[in-house]
């Protein structure tokens, strides 16, 4: 009983302590090749002028940074809630109908590899310098993994359960859909939406640098700023903000959505 | 194991220093033979004297007695990545506003303005269904304009303000690049648009504004592109850089002289109709000139409204920011 309590305790320990140390490790390096081997703070500034960049964006007078934040997660609210708007009725319709997905497979294969940036011209034209705009670009980078893994898991919902709900009078195509296949894609939807999320989230430097939105503010919109203007302490700021915000998201997507909708499937089976 | 993981992690770190090391600077002021000169420009037609000549073959014909057999060239579009490439090393010789050049000397390029390019020639254009008759009128507008720390947005927040008009709550500044901006005004998604030549012109003759301001009556003969090289060429390779500077004074006046010319050279190597390069070239307040002393006061003054933006850090000197010994040179000789 101590025994396994004490490899608990290690494990617990080691789960934390190796983390924290490779990221001290690796601030250690940062700081001794940014100042002793390349000094020049255009090439890669140091870790403590990075510091000292964050808390000037976040407290000094013309800091933005938490206000980009809020901005940025409006944009990126916007643009994945129109992924799911669009991506999963598709993916379910294109994995359920055959003639639908015959239809619009080719248009999908044909949208899904033209970069999201090469959509900022229609952005400004269709939607303006509108919050609209930047969520839009953030939609055409997020929407095709939802399309696809809803897809994906709707063809490979097991023919026996089709069966099986047909026989207890389960005959209709939306009941099938909603209580038998709908069910059984959770796992690839879920999945599809956590690769959405991290798509998306790539898609926001794109999606502000345009003007749209205030144009004033936007964690994109920013470092784009702080780059013309050759400010690269506080362009690394906002890279690991924009790094720091998608582990966050994942996380509480992975913890509170996941493991919620794979339980409930759990249960149901 | 543990030995494993201080021999993983030692190598780790001899590879992250060897390659660091190949990131550093090797200036060390020796004089080193060179074959290969890049330069960097952007499509605009301010900067035409760098097309003029290349169109010409007058950079390789002129540099090749100085040892170049190869020039390149990287188009931006505007001069802040262009910058950022001359602080990576990337290019020698830049075609660029010299605003972009003040926050780049802040950030540590190592380079100095050599010639003049061209003054004025930007213009505030507005919507056809806007009325404009004062800077007042500009209040509550959406204006389009390149982005922070350029010569547009730098002269257009500086004339706002002189104007009693503030452009961060009065007007809703928006910066982009030039694409960007002429979508934006053709479609009504902004006002107005604060760009260099030949942008107005194209949006003119598409129906989609009117010059309400030219930036020459924003501030009379103010600097806007100049020709910068680098510090390395600059220190180890001078008879290069005056031969430069000769070589953008030859096709400045060949510009001059010939704008029929420029401007199908213009249109050849940028895709812009020839009809529109013609009108802006009939209608912009913009001037090819050279000597660098015209634009000291003008570059001098852009420092101090940039350190007010807050763009960089303290005003600058013209010593910090003017080699004029090659201009004086090459004119002398």
């Amino acid at each position: 009983m101590t025994a396994d309590m004490d490899n608990k305790t290690k494990n617990q320990l080691r789960r934390i302590l190796i983390p924290v140390a490779s990221v001290l490790a690796v601030i250690l390096l940062w700081q001794a090749i940014a100042v002793y081997i390349i000094d020049n703070p255009f090439a890669l500034p140091s870790f403590t002028q990075v510091l000292d960049a964050f808390y000037r964006n976040l407290f000094g007078p013309r800091g933005t940074l938490a206000k980009d934040i809020v901005i940025s997660l409006y944009h990126f609210a916007i643009g994945l809630s129109a992924a799911l708007f669009v991506g999963i009725p598709a993916g379910i319709a294109m994995g359920w109908f055959r003639t639908v997905d015959q239809a619009l497979n080719p248009l999908v294969e044909i949208l899904r590899p033209i970069p999201p940036l090469a959509w900022i011209p229609f952005a400004i034209i269709w939607f303006g310098l509108t919050h609209g705009s930047a969520g839009f670009i953030i939609f055409i980078g997020a929407v095709f993994p939802i399309l696809v893994n809803t897809y994906t898991g709707f063809r490979n919902v097991p023919k026996v359960f089709i069966e099986a709900g047909k026989v207890l009078g389960c005959t209709s195509s939306l009941g099938q859909i909603k209580n038998i296949a709908f069910p059984s894609a959770i796992p690839e939807i879920t999945a599809g939406i956590r690769i959405s999320m991290g798509v998306g989230w790539m898609c926001l430097v794109g999606a502000e640098i345009f003007g749209a939105g205030t144009g004033r503010f936007g964690l994109g919109k920013n470092l784009w700023t702080y780059y013309n203007l050759h400010q690269m302490d506080s362009v690394v700021v906002y890279m690991l903000v924009l790094g720091f915000i998608g582990i966050v998201l994942d996380i509480i997507f992975r913890h509170y959505v996941t493991k919620q909708t794979v339980r409930w499937q759990g249960q149901e089976m | 194991m543990k030995g494993k993981t201080f021999l993983i992690l030692s190598a780790l770190v001899a590879c992250a220093a060897i390659f660091a090391a190949g990131c550093t600077d090797g200036g060390n002021g020796e004089t080193t033979e060179l074959t290969a000169l890049s330069f960097g420009y952007q499509p605009s037609t301010h900067q035409i004297a760098y097309m003029v000549a290349m169109d010409k073959g007058w950079w390789e014909e002129d540099l090749a007695p100085y040892g170049i057999t190869t020039i390149t060239d990287h188009k931006f579009p505007t001069g802040a990545p262009e910058m950022a490439a001359m602080v990576a090393g990337e290019i020698d010789v830049a075609y660029v506003g010299a605003a972009p050049v003040i926050s780049a000397l802040d950030a540590g390029l190592d380079a100095k303005i050599i010639a003049t390019v061209q003054v004025q020639g930007s213009d505030l254009v507005v919507r056809p269904e806007i009325t404009y008759t004062s800077p007042e009128d500009l209040k509550g507008l959406t204006i389009a304009t390149f982005p922070a720390g350029t010569i547009q947005d730098t002269l257009l927040r500086d004339w706002l303000r002189n104007n009693g008009i503030d452009p961060d709550n009065d007007v809703d500044i928006r910066g982009m690049g030039p694409g960007d901006a002429t979508v934006a005004i053709s479609e009504g998604a902004v006002d107005a648009v604060f760009l260099p030549h030949p942008s107005p012109a194209t949006i003119i003759a598409e129906g989609n504004g009117y010059t309400a301001v030219a930036s020459g009556d924003m501030e009379e003969d103010h600097a806007c592109c100049v020709l910068v090289a680098s510090g390395d060429l600059i220190r180890n390779h001078p008879d290069i850089v005056e031969q430069i500077v000769r070589t953008h004074i030859r096709a400045t006046e060949y510009s001059i002289e010939n704008q029929d010319e420029a401007a199908q050279i213009y249109h050849d190597m940028n895709k812009v109709e020839l009809d529109v390069i013609k009108a802006s070239f009939a209608t912009w307040d913009g001037r090819w000139v050279t000597d660098p002393a015209i634009i000291i006061d003008s570059v001098v003054d852009y420092t101090v409204v940039q350190s007010e933006l807050g763009y960089i850090k303290e005003p600058m000197t013209a010593d910090e920011i003017f080699d004029l010994t090659f201009y004086e040179k090459a004119v002398a000789a």
